[in-house]
């Protein structure tokens, strides 16, 4: 079998040789560094998914929170309003209530005196004019003569006024 | 006892002759190229199948180590911007181990014949070129030649051819030396076991010193330096001196 030289360069061999260490880059840039390449950025990728959605949760939770705190401050003032409208309503219908009451109650006792007034001029009528007629009668008797009642109404009146009032 | 350690076979050759490469001959050296191109490529296709994101097997955690490895190493020496030189290096690495090693099951080393290492020597000796010309321009690498003296432009020049030929040499003297050796020590070894078993008297001493006892085992122990050691230290070397020759070249300018 015919044998190469021990010591040196066969032309076609060197042509040969280079052509396979480019053929051998192409193939192990193709079959090993593309797949874990992408495998390795794929990776890549994931982890910052899963960073930005564990900042996003974050972030939704401090939202919610604030959202919360916001509302809880919301809800003391609208309670502490309300308490507040309460107690003012409540002093104002109290002193509502109270001044109708005394108007009520000064009504009523304005009404009650001028009721008093009434029936006691009444009285006083009634017994004027029964003193009147008692007046007459015994007038009427004294002097036994009829008195005509008519002529001396007003004698009679002045004498009963007086006589009020003496009383 | 004759001792006969010659080049590559011819294995075949193809019918084409051309003026200056002369005739095709495919010999051993390509044949066995070939197979380790097949052996490289079928260990690319195992490692990287069925590759997962999360929970990843044993195979795919090497797979990953080596690329980070070769990442590491290219970009620690040479600087982020020379990323596309990954695939070559580790190429050229993988290559130069397995085409040492491939000695070990019996094959010729490819890297025992200088035409491949020159090949590669060659390239590496282009990408410098093309590297120094890139950061200097044309002008500013002729005039590199000057330095410090105009005197000195042979010389430098004889530097700059120095470098293809000395990483091919080194290479290649480091891998024949082993094959030099190791077919030394297996003749003398058979005509040591011959010369042992001789002594035993009779047909049956005769029927033994045929047989190479001392072949089996012994050669082992210096292969571990001569194949594994110096075959994994010389493709460094070579990776390591084209990562530095080229990283200089880029920073010249």
């Amino acid at each position: 079998m015919q044998v190469q030289e021990l010591v040196g360069i066969v032309p076609w061999t060197f042509i040969a040789q280079i052509c396979n260490l480019f053929i051998q880059v192409y193939l192990i840039k193709r079959f090993l560094f593309k797949p874990i390449n992408e495998m390795l950025e794929k990776r890549r990728a994931m982890a910052d998914a899963e960073i930005q959605d564990a900042v996003k949760a974050k972030d939704e939770a401090n939202a919610i929170k604030t959202e919360y705190e916001q509302n809880m401050l919301e809800a003391r003032n609208k309670a502490n309003e309300i308490l507040v409208t309460a107690q003012k309503t409540a002093a104002l219908q109290s002193e509502v209530m109270l001044k109708e009451a005394s108007t009520q109650a000064a009504a009523l006792k304005a009404k009650a005196e001028n009721d008093i007034a009434q029936e006691k001029r009444k009285a006083v009528n009634e017994i004027k004019d029964e003193i009147g007629g008692m007046a007459m009668e015994i007038a009427g008797k004294v002097i036994e003569r009829e008195i005509c009642e008519e002529d001396h109404k007003k004698l009679i009146d002045e004498f009963i006024s007086n006589v009020g009032e003496a009383s | 006892m004759e001792l006969d350690i010659s080049g590559a076979k011819v294995l075949f050759t193809v019918p084409i002759d051309l003026p200056i490469l002369g005739e095709l001959q495919i010999s051993e050296t390509i044949v066995v190229s070939w197979i380790v191109m097949l052996l490289i490529t079928g260990l690319c296709i195992w490692l990287t199948h069925d590759l997962k994101v999360e929970n990843i097997s044993k195979r795919q955690a090497v797979a990953e180590l080596l690329v980070e490895k070769a990442n590491h190493f290219v970009i620690g020496n040479m600087g982020e911007k020379f990323r596309y030189l990954i695939p070559f290096v580790s190429a050229l690495f993988v290559t130069s181990v397995v085409s040492n090693l491939i000695s070990l099951i019996g094959l010729r080393s490819p890297t025992a014949d200088l035409s491949t290492e020159a090949a590669w020597a060659v390239v590496v000796f282009i990408m410098i070129t093309s590297q120094k010309i890139k950061t200097s321009g044309v002008g500013g690498y002729l005039k590199g030649f000057t330095t410090p003296i105009a005197v000195m432009t042979p010389f430098n020049i004889l530097s700059e051819l120095a470098t293809p030929v000395s990483m091919a040499c080194r290479h290649f003297g480091n891998i024949l030396s082993g094959v030099v050796i190791n077919a030394l020590l297996y003749s003398a070894l058979a005509v040591a076991s011959s010369a042992l078993l001789g002594l035993i008297p009779g047909i049956v001493g005769d029927v033994l010193s045929q047989i190479p006892v001392l072949d089996v085992g012994i050669p082992a122990i210096l292969s571990v330096y001569f194949d594994w050691f110096s075959g994994v230290m010389q493709a460094f070397i070579f990776c390591m001196l084209t990562v530095m020759y080229i990283a200089n070249a880029a920073e010249e300018g």
